[in-house]
């Protein structure tokens, strides 16, 4: 009985994560290049919405997909051009793109499909679920493991791959020059515009698909501002994670499995919602304050030295 | 004679600029109702009329603006020091959910209660503006940052509190409703239009003289344009970044005394519908300036107000004026880091020669 109830916690937590391991994974592109995207959760509930309404008009779920992640890539184009080009503050641009993205879908919900808070298309097109050969003949880990959509496969295959790139290829070690040292990046001749261009966009992508995971495989509908702060939570995990791509898809997971408790122990513990919910924001603001702190021991050591 | 000129046009340039901002907004907004096979033009004089056709509208439009006009205040004064508050959400909320408590427990006398209660949200924004201003002075951790996670920090534990340990009872969500004797006068039998009003317009005047007048105010502009060069004058810019973010959260504090003592009557969970983001771009509208602060929350109040007699005449949501308003943000973000660029490479210069002038003094 325990057990059971376990392995359906792990699933449900595996079943969250893709939308938070998708934002991490593209947020943690833009952070590399030194650029703090707090735009994703308008990216995601742009991708979401286009998802859906696609779903509706098409019927076909993969094109769907397709359409969200060129919504939310749009998107991400404009946010970094603002931001890039135009020099707009990253968060005063971020903060609008996020409002622009929670009005527009609202606007668009009530004038195309005359709703105003849910809107699920007609008939609920699903995911085929995937069973992974061997492992689906073992009883545990078929449990755990097979049995998902290609979405989930992808937001957990996607990890390794980040990392790979950003760490072993040139693209990655150009990437994080410029998050380093953007006016160093310049003079070796790297052009800093682009790299950035390139990443605001990948994280475009990657938010594209954890918004259609939201409303097309997760659940099949779309509500107002669905993402539910999902970007800032995985902008959160890697702040916490301290930008290595492996930890912050498991903080992410960590984080999402708190939200996804929080109803959960309401109803069995009786404990209040807000107190899993705050957890992410909570932690990630002691680890400001530990990482403030160890920079700041540095920066007294280097000066100790130097003065001697 | 040709400066007189240059200045002439500079002056049509700063006004000029917010208003092609609005007119492209609109503009922008109009093609997506058009696209919805709405009437563009139905849904704006719906949207002109709900705010300002009638007294019973137009003191609805003031009510929706009064808690612009505090939060754009609070977001101006900080960013145009170069301290970018953008925690004024949360520093709302607590200022909101001390002023229920203290008008609900404490018994006074209304001459005193209210000062108290409006003191004691002013005190309870100015002490959550204090974490990111201690962060950012003492560790140099990114104040947005902090103000990024502080923002659903404060959201949830304000819900802690009213939805457990202060819930008053019944079905919803709020505190206990606040005693007579600190509710702010209200002049309108059709809106929550109150005594709030008037104080924040005090405020705004407070501040603008504040920042024109004074020798703090002076410095409080240096530390914006150039903080090296306000160094090199030995002023103490950490202490200050701290001063202007407890005033800026203490400001902040009073949008949420507004809405507790003067609207609501109690703190009630998520009373905001982001009064802390629409400070952000009534005060990028107003150029941080406190008095041009009253014409941009003005029109943002006008245009909350009057989406909600557009959304019962016509097919179109409010949510409109969220596109909108994101929109004005975005282009005015974008000229004004381009100008504050420009302007600081400048000051940079000024600043270096000045640097360089006192070192070669013997």
């Amino acid at each position: 009985m325990n057990e059971i109830l376990n392995l359906n916690l792990i699933t449900t937590i595996i079943r969250i994560s893709p939308p938070l391991a998708f934002a991490a994974l593209g947020g943690l592109l833009t952070f590399k290049a030194g650029i703090l995207n707090i735009a994703m959760d308008g990216f995601m509930l742009v991708a979401a919405f286009t998802g859906v309404a696609a779903a509706y008009f098409t019927g076909n779920l993969y094109i769907s997909v397709v359409a969200a992640v060129l919504a939310s890539m749009v998107l991400s184009a404009l946010f970094g051009y603002f931001n890039l080009k135009f020099k707009a503050n990253i968060f005063i641009a971020g903060t609008a793109i996020g409002i622009l993205a929670s009005g527009l879908t609202a606007v668009l919900l009530k004038g195309i499909f005359g709703q105003m808070g849910v809107f699920t298309a007609r008939e609920v097109l699903r995911f085929p679920q995937y069973k992974i050969p061997i492992i689906d003949s073992i009883p545990v880990l078929r449990e755990l493991f097979s049995g998902y959509t290609i979405l989930v496969y992808m937001a957990f295959i996607f990890t390794p791959i980040i990392s790979f790139v950003l760490y072993k290829t040139k693209w990655g070690l150009r990437v994080r020059a410029v998050g380093e040292s953007p006016d160093a990046a310049a003079a070796l001749g790297i052009n800093v515009f682009s790299i950035k261009m390139q990443t605001v966009i990948l994280s475009g992508l990657f938010c594209g698909l954890g918004g259609a995971y939201l409303s097309l495989d997760y659940v099949s509908l779309f509500s107002r501002d669905m993402t539910a702060d999902r970007g800032l939570i995985a902008l959160a995990a890697i702040f916490f994670a301290k930008g290595d791509p492996f930890k912050t898809v498991a903080v992410t997971m960590l984080f999402g499995s708190a939200q996804a408790l929080s109803v959960r122990m309401q109803l069995t513990a009786g404990i209040a919602p807000q107190i899993m919910q705050i957890i992410p924001y909570f932690v990630t603001m002691l680890a400001l304050v530990i990482v403030g702190i160890q920079a700041k021991r540095k920066h007294f050591n280097i000066e100790a030295t130097t003065a001697r | 004679m040709e400066i007189r000129k240059l200045t002439n046009k500079k002056i049509l340039i700063e006004i000029g600029r917010p208003i092609i901002t609005i007119a492209i907004a609109l503009l922008i907004g109009a093609a997506i109702i058009a696209l919805m096979g709405e009437d563009p033009v139905l849904a704006y004089s719906m949207l002109f009329k709900g705010a300002f056709k009638g007294l019973g509208n137009i003191i609805a439009t003031l009510q929706n603006t009064t808690p612009l006009l505090f939060t754009g205040l609070a977001v101006s004064f900080a960013f145009r020091s170069n301290v970018t508050n953008i925690g004024v959400e949360g520093q709302m909320l607590f200022g909101a959910l001390a002023a229920g408590i203290v008008g609900y427990y404490v018994h006074l006398p209304w001459f005193l209660h209210i000062p108290l209660a409006i003191i004691a949200a002013g005190l309870a924004g100015a002490l959550w503006a204090y974490i990111p201003a201690i962060m950012k002075a003492k560790l140099n951790v990114n104040e947005m940052v902090v103000c990024l996670m502080l923002n659903p920090i404060a959201l949830l534990i304000t819900g802690y509190l009213s939805s457990y340990p202060l819930k008053a009872p019944g079905p919803t969500n709020k505190t206990f409703d606040i005693m007579k004797t600190a509710r702010l006068p209200q002049f309108s039998n059709s809106s929550q239009f109150n005594a709030g009003f008037f104080i924040a317009i005090a405020l705004l005047l407070m501040f603008w003289y504040i920042n024109n007048h004074t020798k703090k105010g002076y410095e409080w502009k240096l530390i914006g344009q150039n903080p090296v060069f306000a160094r090199y004058g030995g002023i103490n810019v950490e202490r200050n970044v701290v001063q202007i973010f407890l005033l800026s959260g203490m400001v902040a504090g009073f949008a949420g005394a507004e809405q507790v003592l003067g609207v609501y009557g109690a703190f009630y969970n998520g009373f905001s519908p982001g009064y802390g983001f629409d400070g952000i771009a009534v005060a990028m509208l107003a150029k941080f300036n406190p008095l041009a602060v009253s014409l941009s929350a003005l029109l943002l109040g006008a245009l909350n107000s009057g989406s909600i007699v557009m959304q019962m005449m016509t097919s179109v949501t409010r949510d409109i004026v969220k596109v909108l308003q994101a929109v004005i943000v975005l282009l005015l973000a974008a000229d004004f880091t381009l100008d504050m660029f420009l302007k600081k490479r400048r000051d940079d210069a000024a600043g270096r020669k000045k640097a360089k002038l006192e070192i070669e003094k013997p």
